[in-house]
C-alpha cells in the first residue's frame, strides 16, 4: 500500500514535470502537444521503439540497482558513472588479453572483470567513508571524473584503435564472436542478465540478513552498532555490491551495443541511474518500471528532431526538471505531512 | 492566611492537544503572589505542557492565561514574559563555549557593542544581587551542573520577572543541589518572585513548596492544596490515582518520592561466578564526559546493582565500556569468568549480554524501520550476513513476543518511532531480555514512562533476576534506585565513590553523589 502511494506520488511529480516543461518549449515557440505525441511515439509506439527504449532501459537498470543498495544503506554512493566507465575499462583489457581464446570463456572472465572493476572503483570511497569519515559524495564524485579521464587516456593510449580517424579516441573493436548483442543493443543474453540482477537484488534486500540489516543501518546505524553488528562491513558490502553493479552495466554496454570503447560514451548513464533509483523510491519494482520510462526518454530523444523539430537535447532538459521535482519533493512532502500535526513534547 | 495573597496568575480551561492525545484538559489553575508553588505528576499529566502553554511557547486550543488579572496573547513569548513569566527548561540552552558574562547578555538584548570588562561587571553585580557564587567571565562548560542551572535563573531574572517556573530543576542535581536550590527559590520569594516549581518527588514538594497542584493525565486533579494541611500518603495518592492498585507501597513510594522506600527483600543473591566483573577499568575523557577511573564493580547472578550519581559523572562510558564500544586504557572487563576485554559486543552479546540503552530513539530503535525488523536485529546478527532468511518467520516471532510482552500496536510493518514511549521501551525488552540474557544493562530504562510502563519495567527487570540475570540499573532517580537494586553503588567523575548494601539512607548516598567521602 504505501510502496504504491510512493509510486503514485512520484508519478505525480513526473507528470508536474512535464507539464512545466511543455510550457516552456510552448513559450519557446515550438508546440508542446506534438512535443509530448513524439515523445510517446519515439518511446513505445513507433515500430521498434520499444526495443530501443529496453536497450537503454536494461543497463540503467541494472546500474541503479547499484544506488538503491547503497542509498538502502544509507550511503550516497553517486560514483555509479566512474563505477559503470571502470568496469567496462577492466572487461575491454580482459577481452583484449584473452584475444582468440574461445567465446565461453572470454565472455564469462569479461564480466566478472567488469564487476570487479566496478567493485573497486567503490571500495576506495568505501573504505574512506568507513575508515576515516571522508563524505563519498565527494569521493565518489570525484571518482566520476578520474574514471572519465582513466577510459580517455585507455582509449587513446593501450587500447587506441589504430584505424579510427575521428574525432574521438577509441579502443579496437571486440571480435563479433565476444559480442552478447548487436549494435542495436538488445538481446536475450542482456535481457536474462538484468531480470537475473533484479531478482537477485530484491531477494538480497527482502530475503537475506544483509539486506534487512542494511535497512535498519541505513536508516540509524548506532542502533545496529549497539545490536552488536560490525556496520563497517555492512557498508563496505554495500559499496562493493553498488559498484559491481555498475561495472555490470558498463561490461554489457561495452560487449553490447557499443562493442568497443569510446573516450566519454554515455555521459549521463549514472546520473540518470540514480534518478531512476530516487523516482523509484529505491523499490526494485519500481526500478525496474522507472528505468523503462527513462529508457523510452532516451529512445525518444532520437526521434524529436524529426518529429517536433526540437534538438534532442530536450530530453535532457526533460530529465533535468524530473530530477528536480524528485529531489524536491521528500523535503516538500514532509513538509506538508508536519503541517497541522503540531510538536509533540514531553510534560 | 488565603487573604494575605492577591491572585497573580490564573488560568482557565486550559486545553491542549497533540494530535489524538490530550496533554491538558480544561485546567483551572489560579496562584497567588509571593508564594511558592509546587505542579506535581508522573510523566505524561501534563506538568511541562502546562508550563510552556503559561509561558507562551504552546498556544492552547481552549482557554486563556491572565496575570493580575489582563488576559495574555495565549502561544505568544513575548506577551508571557512581557507580562513578567520566565521558564527555565527542563534541559538547558546555554552556549557551552560562551562565558557567563556572554550568555546572560545574549539572553538580555542581545545586540550593541560592549567591552569584556564592562560586560563581565555589569552581570557579576547582577549574579551578585541574587547571590549566585559564580564568576561572570568563567566559561559554561566549566562550570558544574548546579552552577549552570543557577545561570539560567539568574537569566530568567534579568527583566523584572514576576513569575519564574522552574521546569524539573532537581533532575540534574543531587539531594544537597537540591536543598541549595529550595532556598535559593525561598530567598526568590523573599524578594517578591513568585516561583513555580514542576517536580515529581513528593518528598521535595513538601521541603520547599507551599502550595500543591496536581496533574494527571493532563488533568488538573486538585487545585493548589496547602501543603501544610496535606500529607505525603493523600499526595501520592492524588499523583498515581486509583488505576493502579496492583502496585505494591514501595513501588508507590519510589514512583512518587513519598518516602524513602525500606529496602525489604533480603539479598537473594547466590555465590555463582560474576556475570560482571569489572577490575580497574579506566578510560580516556570524552565527549560524554570524564573517562573511567579505577571502576571496581562485579554482579552475580541474581542480584541487581544499581548506578546512582548525577547525570554526566561517567555512567554512559560505563555502558559503553561493558558493551566493548569505549576503549579501555587499562584494566579488564569479565563476563561470565571469562576476560572479555578485547572481545567485540557481538561476542559479547552472544556470552549473554544484553542493553537497555541510554537513548531508546537512537540507540535502542530505528524510528523510521518496521517494528519487526527492529525486533530482529539481534537474530539477524547471529546468522552470516549473506544467510538466506525466512522475513515471515521472524515477523511470527516478533507477534508471540510482542503480545506476551504486551505491546499495543496496530501492525507489525509500523514504523518503530509510532509506538508510545512505553510500548517502544517494551519492545526493546521483549528483544533484550530473552532466554539466554545473562547480564542486563538497564540504562535510565523508566526515564519519560508513565506509570503503568515503569511498574511494567521494573516488574520486567525483577522477573529476569529470578530467573537468575545480573541487572545494572542505571537511574538518576534515587528512590527508583533503591527501590529495585540490592546494591547500590555511586558514580562521581568516573569514579566509584561507594557502595551501599541495604537498607539505603537517602542522606548517605545523597552525600557520596556530591563527591564527600563516607
Amino acid at each position: 500500500m504505501e510502496s504504491i502511494l510512493s509510486g503514485l506520488r512520484a508519478a505525480v511529480f513526473i507528470v508536474i514535470a512535464l507539464l512545466l516543461c511543455g510550457v516552456i518549449f510552448e513559450i519557446a515557440g515550438y508546440s508542446a502537444p506534438l512535443m509530448f505525441e513524439s515523445i510517446l511515439d519515439g518511446a513505445f509506439l513507433r515500430r521498434g521503439a520499444l526495443e530501443q527504449a529496453l536497450r537503454w532501459a536494461l543497463p540503467l537498470f541494472i546500474t541503479a540497482l547499484g544506488v538503491v543498495i547503497s542509498f538502502r544503506a544509507g550511503y550516497f554512493n553517486i560514483g555509479g558513472q566512474g563505477q559503470f566507465y571502470m568496469g567496462a575499462i577492466a572487461a575491454a583489457f580482459v577481452a583484449e588479453w584473452l584475444k582468440g581464446s574461445p567465446a565461453a570463456l572470454v565472455i564469462p572472465a569479461c564480466f566478472v572483470a567488469g564487476m570487479a572493476g566496478g567493485a573497486l572503483w567503490a571500495l576506495w570511497p568505501g573504505i574512506l567513508r568507513i575508515k576515516s569519515g571522508a563524505d563519498e559524495v565527494i569521493t565518489t564524485l570525484m571518482g566520476n571524473f578520474i574514471a572519465a579521464f582513466v577510459l580517455v587516456y585507455v582509449t587513446a593510449g593501450p587500447l587506441k584503435d589504430p584505424s579510427g580517424s575521428g574525432q574521438q579516441a577509441s579502443s579496437r573493436p571486440l571480435d563479433a564472436a565476444y559480442r552478447i548483442s548487436n549494435s542495436l543493443g538488445l538481446s536475450p543474453t542482456i535481457i536474462i542478465i538484468a531480470v537475473l540482477a533484479g531478482v537477485l537484488v530484491w531477494a538480497l534486500l527482502n530475503r537475506t540478513s544483509f539486506g534487512i540489516l542494511a535497512g535498519l543501518s541505513g536508516r540509524n546505524p548506532t542502533m545496529v552498532e549497539w545490536q552488536g553488528a560490525r556496520v563497517w562491513r555492512i557498508g563496505l558490502a554495500s559499496f562493493l555490491i553498488s559498484g559491481a553493479l555498475a561495472g555490470l552495466a558498463g561490461t554489457i554496454e561495452l560487449m553490447g551495443p557499443n562493442g568497443r570503447l569510446a573516450g566519454g560514451f554515455l555521459p549521463g548513464h549514472g546520473f540518470t541511474a540514480i534518478l531512476i533509483a530516487l523516482v523509484a523510491n529505491l523499490s526494485v519494482l519500481g526500478t525496474a518500471v522507472a528505468a523503462l520510462f527513462f529508457g523510452g526518454l532516451a529512445s525518444a530523444a532520437l526521434f524529436l528532431p524529426i518529429l517536433a523539430g526540437l534538438p534532442s537535447a530536450a530530453i535532457d532538459i526533460i530529465n533535468a526538471a524530473i530530477s528536480l521535482f524528485i529531489t524536491a519533493k521528500s523535503g516538500f512532502i514532509d513538509r506538508v505531512a508536519r503541517l497541522g500535526k503540531g510538536q509533540w513534547t514531553k510534560s | 492566611m488565603e487573604s494575605d495573597h492577591e491572585t497573580l496568575l490564573k488560568c482557565r480551561e486550559l486545553t491542549v492537544r497533540f494530535g489524538e492525545v490530550t496533554a491538558l484538559q480544561d485546567v483551572d489553575v489560579s496562584l497567588e503572589a509571593n508564594r511558592i508553588h509546587a505542579v506535581v505528576g508522573q510523566n505524561g499529566a501534563g506538568k511541562t505542557t502546562f508550563a510552556r502553554v503559561v509561558a507562551g511557547l504552546v498556544r492552547p486550543d481552549k482557554g486563556e492565561v491572565r496575570m493580575n488579572g489582563s488576559a495574555i496573547a495565549p502561544g505568544n513569548v513575548a506577551a508571557s514574559r512581557h507580562s513578567g513569566i520566565e521558564l527555565v527548561h527542563q534541559s538547558f540552552a546555554l552556549p557551552p563555549s560562551f562565558t557567563v558574562a556572554e550568555a546572560m547578555q545574549f539572553g538580555a538584548d542581545g545586540g550593541g557593542l560592549y567591552s569584556r570588562s564592562a560586560l563581565e561587571r555589569r552581570w557579576q553585580s547582577h549574579l551578585d544581587k541574587l547571590d549566585i557564587q559564580v564568576k561572570a567571565g568563567q566559561r559554561i562548560r566549566d562550570l558544574p551542573i548546579e552552577s549552570q542551572q543557577a545561570v539560567e535563573i539568574a537569566r530568567a531574572l534579568v527583566s523584572d520577572a514576576k513569575l519564574l517556573i522552574l521546569d524539573e530543576p532537581t533532575a540534574v542535581l543531587s539531594p544537597e543541589g537540591a536543598a541549595r536550590l529550595f532556598d535559593q527559590v525561598r530567598h526568590l520569594r523573599d524578594r517578591g518572585v513568585t516561583v513555580v516549581l514542576i517536580l515529581h518527588k513528593i518528598r521535595e514538594v513538601l521541603a520547599v513548596a507551599e502550595t500543591v497542584t496536581v496533574l494527571r493525565g493532563g488533568l488538573c486533579v486538585a487545585g493548589p492544596l496547602e501543603t501544610a494541611q496535606i500529607d505525603s500518603e493523600r499526595l501520592s495518592e492524588l499523583i498515581i490515582g486509583s488505576s493502579s492498585d496492583e502496585l505494591d507501597d514501595e513501588d508507590r513510594a519510589a514512583l512518587t518520592g513519598a518516602a524513602t522506600p525500606a529496602h525489604l527483600h533480603a539479598a537473594q543473591t547466590s555465590e555463582g561466578i560474576p556475570v560482571l566483573e569489572l577490575k580497574n577499568v579506566s578510560t580516556r575523557r570524552d565527549s560524554d564526559g570524564p573517562g573511567l577511573d579505577s571502576i571496581e564493580l562485579s554482579i552475580r547472578p541474581g542480584e541487581i546493582v544499581g548506578i546512582a550519581g548525577v547525570e554526566g559523572n561517567g555512567q554512559r562510558t560505563l555502558v559503553r565500556t561493558i558493551a566493548g564500544l569505549s576503549h579501555v586504557s587499562e584494566g579488564t572487563v569479565g563476563l561470565n569468568g571469562s576476560d572479555v576485554t578485547q572481545q567485540s559486543l557481538a561476542d559479547r552479546r552472544s556470552a549473554g549480554l544484553r542493553i537497555i540503552p541510554f537513548e531508546r530513539n537512537v540507540e535502542g530503535l530505528s524510528l523510521n524501520s518496521p517494528l519487526w525488523e527492529n525486533w530482529s536485529a539481534l537474530g539477524l546478527l547471529r546468522k552470516p550476513l549473506f544467510a538466506m532468511i525466512s522475513p515471515g518467520g521472524f515477523r511470527r516471532d516478533c507477534i508471540g513476543a510482542l503480545e506476551s510482552w504486551d505491546v499495543v500496536y496496530a501492525d507489525i510493518n509500523q514504523r518503530a518511532g509510532s509506538l508510545s514511549g512505553g510500548n517502544a521501551q517494551k519492545l526493546i525488552l521483549s528483544r533484550e531480555i530473552d532466554e539466554a540474557a545473562k547480564l542486563v544493562i538497564a540504562a535510565q530504562p523508566t526515564r519519560g514512562l508513565d506509570i503503568g510502563a515503569t511498574a511494567f519495567v521494573w516488574d520486567a527487570l525483577r522477573a529476569a533476576r529470578a530467573r537468575g540475570c545480573g541487572i545494572l540499573f542505571v537511574s538518576s532517580d534515587l528512590d527508583e534506585i533503591f527501590d529495585i537494586s540490592d546494591r547500590v553503588a555511586v558514580m562521581v567523575s568516573g569514579h566509584i565513590q561507594a557502595v551501599f548494601e541495604p537498607p539505603f539512607e537517602i542522606g548517605r548516598v545523597g552525600a557520596a553523589m556530591t563527591g564527600a567521602v563516607q
